[in-house]
């Protein structure tokens, strides 16, 4: 009889390994463990490279945008609850600075005071809202806590005209829609936080020191036991893991985070106003997350750094088509296989313009625009403003077109959709979408979510997981 | 004393009476196997036992008091560990972790210690860490080596078996509630877990209530056999009486059953 | 009394809608489990659509075609066009995540709305449309009880809502596709390996919800008239909400879902016309959820061991 556990497959182990191999495989083996170093190196770096203001103010948003990624991984990522009211306790912690240190109530307290202070408040409300986490589950508690952040919202909109006992005329709490402006300087030490390069240290500082500690707490008892209750509540029960003290732990502990990076932001923004709190913000941290990995701290990071700093590049017409193109440029890249379809495409490419061109000229010349000067005009047609519906409609059908040209199998047909594709997408780019910056992040924002999604579900960082339903 | 002891325990569901009135006891180190054809509600005990439902009558007593009512995490820290009949392991976390979950109770560092990373909270998760190993130990090479760290739903089915019993066994739990060890498992497996099971109680010291439908593994095992069929105790004593008790293999083949043997 | 009167067609009106939308988010939940946050856009575009149509027929005040030929093509331009939407969403934004983390499709709904939101913007502008009903339809016509006047328009609404509904209970109680919608509902690998056709299904319940997201699109272009890019958002919460008091995935509870925050909606707008009104909603709500998290028609679903 065979000697009880022996397994052939533990014994050669190290004889069946493989290794990534060269500098490049050694270069990500390294990186992958030095990451934090890699990063606060980059960090330090970067306001003095980037120089300027609007540089050092995506910086920080970017950091405020990582730390409540982080926080929010540990309740999302970690534990499972699904937390759609997480921004409201960024805003509580902005408005409880602005309470605690501006002209609003007269009060000015010392900034580590005004932070512990939140901090320990928002913990308890934390407490106290994350009561039905014990209870609800899944999608019941995502609702649940939705409202909140709408309940939040509505306080912070109409608490302004209040009228209370033994108090003269209508007292404003929040400020309603204009909230509450002169929200005065952080100061720590006797420092005075001044620039927005202090707040930019400062959230570094804070941003790795979160790190630190929610690795530490990963792999203490509470983080194992977090991960444990969200692969399987009832299994982890039996296991002796008290689920529902733990998620109310992991809740509030989320919210803390949200509400001293809400500190941060009311300082560095000097004021508070509720529009700073929405959807829309929830949006962009789930986004951040889930696009980095959730349940990986690099990758809330690295999600939070990617959403927070791309955009920003649209916002000039050259960064924008140096991200249009760069863009267009890695897919073909990368999607296209074989890679020498790429000598049917390109040409094909540059062909089919050239004859649009001529023959739109020709037929209706009062469509196209005067012929400007050099680079991608003389293949490309400019349409003059009057033609505002064609561009309209050239818009849906370069959607239809890129759709297609995923779902069709046929190799040619797929080629030609692609060449059709990616000319009215310039087309387009070029006429309309260069123009308003402001839509075209959004548009790009919302089809990124969905494409980055399909092609990696589990995000850039994140591991793929089982799910048994 | 009796570790376990049952005392007309009963369960409803709906208009259904899936236990009744059932009495057993288990004594400190014994192995007893809960047979009986499907249905018969064997898995509604363990689950009745260790807090999944609470019993419509009866009580539940452990070392002579009773746990129920008792939340599940605190009927698990008081010394009752279970396996489960359809596996749930923790599939994302390593097969280290989920060891290390089982040891939550044993630990004494809060949240902010943990946080902050203080001695002696790095501490504690080194020793987890080295109590998760010394337990995976117990299965030879299966579950140590490069497995520790492998995602667990990379394992066999049968080494999510043995997983789960390390699991158990980390919560520091005395009584076992093991739910089919065997099911799924090839005949050398089959065995090995026979052997292991003795060995838990030999070596671990143990006292362990099994569910188990292969004949040969209760046989090997047992100290005691307990029948149940429509929630109700047909049969209980050494595994030859109660295999050939005419009420047991009629619960198992049927009233002409018996007559054609 | 009038004014109660007049308060309950105003409820029942936006009842009505609000139940369509909620009926959309419902189905797709109780089948996929996934909350679609761009079915509020879905019905956006069917509000286009249906302008789209009025605008290429001549537009509200001289009209090419009768009017009554004119509001029936433009119904049918608003399910149509958001029935095919919800389709193709479904085709490339969903269907690649069907066995992805819970949380991936979530995301990409999110960026499917805030994309059409865009698009429309894009495409169409900023400026709010109008509809002009006044002018195509005489508002004075439809019935008088006494002080009491239902407008024609909203009688249509009101009926073709119903009808709607009608339509889908007998859908779902009575044809082999409702009964495939149920099995896969109740249990998707299980009705698959029962050899229903769980992908065909899946895109029989998108098209199903947003046609009638499409037709509430018109219903309120009509009865409100005005259409803009952002009307999905508000929409599709109360839709959402309707769907939730209901209990999410039933499909009689999204009915009532619907006319209950309709009510509520033209009640507390009649007669509360506080600056808390949104605050008392969403406190109800609240308490609503903890009392009976599964809404009015859930089932809790039972502990698996």
């Amino acid at each position: 009889m065979p000697e009880i556990g022996t397994d052939r497959w533990v014994a050669e182990f190290e004889s069946r390994r493989v290794r990534r191999e060269g500098p490049w495989g050694r270069l990500i083996e390294w990186s992958s463990r030095r990451w934090l170093w890699l990063f606060a190196g980059a960090a330090i770096v970067y306001p003095f490279v980037i120089g300027g203001d609007f540089g050092i103010r995506v910086g920080v948003n970017a950091l405020l945008l990582a730390m409540l990624a982080i926080g929010l991984n540990v309740v999302v990522g970690y534990t499972g609850l699904l937390d759609l009211g997480y921004v409201a306790y960024y805003g509580l912690g902005a408005y409880g600075y602005a309470f605690l240190a501006s002209d609003q109530f007269g009060i000015h307290l010392p900034t580590p005071v005004v932070v512990a202070v939140v901090a320990l408040v928002v913990f308890g409300v934390g407490l106290v809202l994350g009561q039905p986490a014990r209870r609800l589950v899944g999608d019941y508690l995502a609702i649940l806590t939705l409202f909140f952040l709408q309940v939040f919202v509505e306080l912070a909109l109409n608490l302004d005209r209040l009228d209370l006992p033994f108090v003269d005329g209508p007292v404003s709490i929040t400020g309603g829609p204009n909230g509450i402006a002169g929200v005065d300087p952080m100061e720590i030490l006797g420092f005075r936080f001044g620039q927005v390069r202090d707040y930019y240290f400062l959230l570094l500082v804070l941003v790795i020191l979160l790190i630190v500690g929610v690795t530490n707490l990963a792999r203490s008892r509470t983080g194992v036991g977090w991960r444990a209750i969200r692969e399987d509540t009832l299994a982890a029960e039996h296991m002796t893991i008290p689920s529902g003290r733990l998620k109310v732990l992991a809740y509030a502990f989320g919210a803390t985070v949200a509400a001293v990076s809400g500190t941060v932001f009311a300082a560095v923004q000097l004021g508070v106003f509720p529009q700073n709190f929405t959807v829309a913000l929830l949006i962009v941290v789930y986004a951040a997350l889930v696009l980095g990995g959730e349940g990986s701290i690099p990758g809330a990071l690295v999600g939070a750094l990617i959403i927070a700093m791309v955009p920003e590049l649209l916002r000039t017409p050259a960064g924008a088509r140096l991200l249009f193109y760069g863009g267009l440029l890695v897919a073909g890249l990368t999607l296209v296989r074989p890679r020498r379809r790429l000598a049917v495409i390109v040409p094909g490419l540059l062909l089919f313009g050239l004859a649009v061109r001529a023959l739109v000229a020709g037929i209706w010349p009062g469509l196209v625009a005067a012929e400007t000067a050099g680079g991608v005009d003389r293949w490309l047609l400019r349409f003059s403003a009057s033609a505002d519906v064609v561009v309209s409609v050239l818009f849906v059908v370069t959607i239809a077109v890129a759709l297609a040209a995923v779902a069709v199998r046929r190799r040619r047909v797929r080629d030609a959709l692609l060449i059709l594709g990616v000319y009215l997408l310039v087309l387009v780019w070029e006429n309309r979408l260069v123009e308003e910056p402001s839509i075209t992040r959004q548009l790009l924002f919302g089809a990124l979510l969905v494409v980055l999604m399909v092609a990696r579900p589990h995000g850039l960082l994140g591991r793929p997981r089982v799910e048994v339903v | 004393m009796a570790v376990l002891e049952l005392r007309g325990l009963t369960k409803r569901f709906g208009g259904l009476l899936v236990v009744d009135g059932l009495d057993l006891s288990v004594a400190e180190g014994e192995i007893v196997s809960l047979i009986g054809p499907n249905g018969a509600g064997k898995t509604t005990v363990f689950n009745l036992i260790s807090g999944v439902f609470t019993p419509d009558g009866g009580d539940i007593l452990l070392d002579g008091r009773s746990i129920v009512g008792l939340p599940r995490h605190e009927i698990a820290r008081r010394g009752v560990a279970r396996t489960f009949q359809t596996l749930r392991v923790f599939l994302n976390m390593t097969v280290a972790e989920n060891v290390i979950a089982a040891e939550y109770a044993s630990g004494t560092v809060g949240a902010v210690r943990s946080f902050l990373g203080t001695p002696a909270a790095r501490a504690e998760a080194e020793r987890m860490r080295a109590e998760a190993e010394r337990r995976l130990a117990f299965f030879g090479e299966r579950l140590v080596g490069y497995r520790l760290e492998q995602p667990a739903y990379s394992l066999s089915y049968a080494n999510r078996r043995r997983l789960e019993i390390a699991r158990a066994m980390a919560t520091g739990a005395r009584l076992l509630l093991l739910d089919e060890p065997a099911a799924g498992m090839n005949p050398a497996e089959t065995q090995e877990i026979t052997r292991l099971i003795g060995q838990l109680r030999d070596e671990a010291g143990y006292t362990i209530l099994v569910i188990e439908h292969d004949m040969h593994v209760v046989e090997g095992i047992s100290d005691r056999v307990v029948a149940l069929d429509h929630g109700v105790k047909i049969a209980e004593g050494s595994f030859d009486d109660v295999a050939t008790d005419p009420a047991v293999v009629e619960a198992y083949l049927g009233k002409g059953g018996a007559a054609t043997k | 009394m009038e004014f109660f009167l007049q308060q309950l067609v105003n409820g029942l009106t936006l009842g009505g809608v609000y139940a369509l939308i909620a009926l959309g988010y419902s189905m797709v939940y109780g089948i996929l489990k996934l909350l679609n946050f761009a079915h509020g856009d879905v019905y956006m575009v069917g509000a286009f659509a249906g302008y789209g149509v009025l605008v290429a027929f001549g537009g509200p005040a001289d009209p090419r075609i009768p009017v009554v030929t004119l509001i029936v093509l433009m119904f049918l331009a608003g399910m149509l066009a958001s029935g095919i939407l919800g389709v193709v969403i479904e085709r490339f934004a969903y269907r690649p995540l069907r066995n992805a983390p819970r949380i991936a499709p979530l995301i990409s709904a999110v960026g499917v709305s805030f994309f059409l939101q865009n698009a429309a913007l894009l495409v169409l502008g900023a400026r709010f449309r109008s509809y002009g009903t006044a002018r195509m339809v005489d508002p004075a016509t439809g019935l008088q009880w006494g002080p009491l006047r239902i407008s024609i328009i909203r009688i249509v609404v009101i009926l073709s809502a119903v009808a709607l509904m009608v339509v889908l209970h007998l859908l779902v109680q009575r044809t082999k596709l409702g009964k495939a919608m149920r099995a896969t509902a109740f249990d998707r690998e299980a009705a698959a390996m029962m050899g229903i056709d769980v992908d065909r299904v899946i895109v029989a319940t998108f098209l199903i919800g947003s046609v009638l997201a499409g037709a509430a699109g018109v219903m309120v272009g009509l009865v409100f008239s005005r259409v803009y890019h952002f009307m999905g958002f508000v929409a599709g919460l109360k839709g959402f909400t309707a769907a939730v008091i209901g209990g999410i995935g039933s499909i009689p509870g999204a009915m009532m879902g619907g006319l209950l925050i309709g009510l509520a909606e033209a009640f507390s707008a009649g007669y509360i016309s506080s600056t808390f009104q949104n605050l008392i909603v969403f406190g109800l709500l609240i308490v609503f959820l903890l009392a009976r998290p599964r809404g009015l028609f859930g089932v809790p679903e039972p502990v698996k061991v």
